[in-house]
């Protein structure tokens, strides 16, 4: 700003030269855009493969909750008595955590049990049921750690019931689902910093070729900060290119990955469609090349701008 | 407006290229640096528009003490002085009219006033046709006038030049320092670093004699 302005004068000239900056660095990527155009595809590709493989894995949980296999947790009932096990049905009924529950008392299981097996007359020997009567829960949610506190609470209203629960399976899912979120994070972090480090390259390598206009700019007064706002318009321009073409290699990478995937669940007895992504979920993509854009050019212009005479 | 006081200045470990030189230059003169090539008109030129530190002894140059100005103050200063090279120093990826923009750009002025001033700029130098032309194409004399275009069209308080009229002709050498002196008698202090002593001469203007990175001789009072 020249001396003795006021800032509010000053603004629209500040706005003028940041639309001439944007310009300027959209007319020099115009100039090669074969060098451009390879920038943003490393860009996009990069953005793309931890992004197919989130696609992928949140699938896969998804998968998991239509195999019917709820989390259970069995009471039996053969040494409580009636008046515990009354106060038991009580606390099922408020229990929010309960999505639903069944007494399944010991003649009806007997029959059932029967019912099941090729010889029947097989039981007739028996002369006392020797089953208890049961109480099925099935929780309402599949998250361990709910699963976990009903099935204390259940335990701690009725100690002498004996309690089975089936959650490990869920425990299990969810900690092969927590590592594979992991494993991507580090992948896409990794991912992320080389995709910093090339576009700094690519920025310090521009910078290069601006070298007398920066010494005559120097020259005539330019601070640090004006001679880089073309860089930083440079890489956030590259960032959106980068984010946009990522976005188009998921959703082809979804299309074509759709039919194969459904054929492998069919085999399985599985109704399985790939889902495609949130409209949020690749605005956030094209966010991320954004960011990691500007990032690089800040880097890679830092760098080049402190060298430069 | 330009001070001197023992200015040494040695790059690495070779002999001085300025030695103890001290000089006063008053607001609103013109004067002129001579001496042969490698006598130190060019460092002199450096140290004063802030483009080099000295290695020893103090400068003080429009109100600003440049041996100890800051890197971020630098800019500030720098924008208050033109400069005009032997080798134009033009940039060939734009247009006449956007090498002398850049001071204005710089600046930060609106789109309006810089354009009235870069063309104020090349038809006081006699090149408004000119002002689409990319500076390739045009003959040296013409590109070094740009050059000075882009000196002057901030309207520094101080123009320094280097060898402005090294690569040409005696007719178009005399019309570039009438240039200078029209800039002089509109208050703008000069200093101008030329070996053209005949030129030189005829101007009838102070001149501080370098050799070796010494001043050697002086003549006319305010130097």
């Amino acid at each position: 700003m020249r001396p003795g302005r006021r800032l509010i004068d000053a603004l629209p000239a500040w706005l003028d030269s940041h639309r001439d900056a944007a310009r300027r660095s959209l007319g020099r990527r115009l100039q090669a855009p074969i060098l451009s155009l390879i920038t943003i595809a490393v860009l996009g590709f990069i953005l793309a493969l931890p992004a197919y493989l989130w696609v992928l894995l949140d699938n896969a949980r998804a998968l998991s909750a239509h195999i019917d296999h709820d989390p259970r947790i069995a009471l039996y009932l053969d040494h409580v008595d009636e008046e515990t096990a009354g106060r038991l049905e009580d606390a099922l009924d408020d229990d929010e955590r309960v999505a639903r529950w069944e007494r399944i008392d010991a003649d009806t299981a007997l029959t059932t049990y029967r019912d099941s097996l090729p010889d029947p007359e097989l039981l007739d020997w028996l002369e006392d049921n020797p089953l208890p009567d049961v109480i099925d829960v099935v929780p309402a949610s599949t998250q361990p750690d709910t699963v976990a506190a009903l099935r204390e609470d259940l335990r701690a209203l009725a100690p002498e019931a004996g309690l089975v629960a089936d959650d490990e399976w869920v425990r299990q899912l969810n900690s092969l689902h927590e590592l594979g979120l992991r494993i991507l994070s580090v992948v896409a972090a990794l991912l992320g910093l080389g995709a910093v480090l090339i576009l700094a390259l690519a920025t310090a390598s521009e910078l290069r070729e601006r070298q007398e206009e920066i010494a005559i700019s120097r020259i005539s007064g330019a601070t640090h900060r004006f001679l880089r706002r073309p860089s930083l318009y440079g890489g956030v321009l590259t960032g959106f290119g980068g984010g946009v073409f990522s976005v188009i290699l998921l959703l082809a990478g979804v299309a074509l990955s759709r039919e194969p995937l459904t054929e492998a669940a069919a085999a399985f007895d599985l109704e399985f469609t790939l889902r495609l992504p949130h409209a949020g979920d690749l605005l956030g993509l094209i966010l991320a090349g954004l960011i990691l854009g500007w990032l690089g050019a800040r880097l890679g212009s830092g760098h080049a701008l402190r060298d430069a005479p | 407006m330009i001070q001197l006081q023992r200015v040494t200045k040695r790059f690495g470990s070779a002999s001085d290229a300025l030695s103890s030189v001290s000089l006063r230059v008053d607001a609103g003169a013109m004067a002129f640096v001579t001496g042969p090539s490698g006598a130190g008109k060019s460092t002199l030129l450096r140290l004063i528009a802030g483009l080099e530190r000295p290695t020893r002894g103090r400068i003080r140059v429009n109100g600003h003490e440049l041996d100890r100005l800051s890197a971020r103050a630098i800019p500030r200063f720098r924008r208050s002085i033109g400069l005009v090279f032997q080798d134009h120093r033009l940039l060939f990826d734009r247009p006449v009219f956007d090498n002398v923009a850049l001071p204005l750009e710089i600046l930060a002025y609106r789109r309006p006033e810089m354009r009235k001033r870069v063309r104020a700029a090349l038809d006081k130098v006699g090149l408004l046709h000119k002002e689409t032309a990319n500076p390739r194409t045009l003959s040296a004399g013409e590109q070094q006038r740009v050059g000075i275009a882009r000196a002057i069209v901030h309207r520094p308080v101080l123009l320094l030049a280097d060898e402005p009229t090294g690569n040409l002709d005696p007719a178009l050498s005399q019309e570039i320092l009438a240039l200078f002196d029209d800039f002089n008698r509109v208050g703008m202090t000069a200093l101008i670093a030329s070996h053209d002593q005949e030129l030189i001469g005829r101007m009838g203007k102070p001149v501080l004699h370098l050799e070796n990175g010494r001043i050697e001789a002086r003549g006319g009072a305010s130097a």
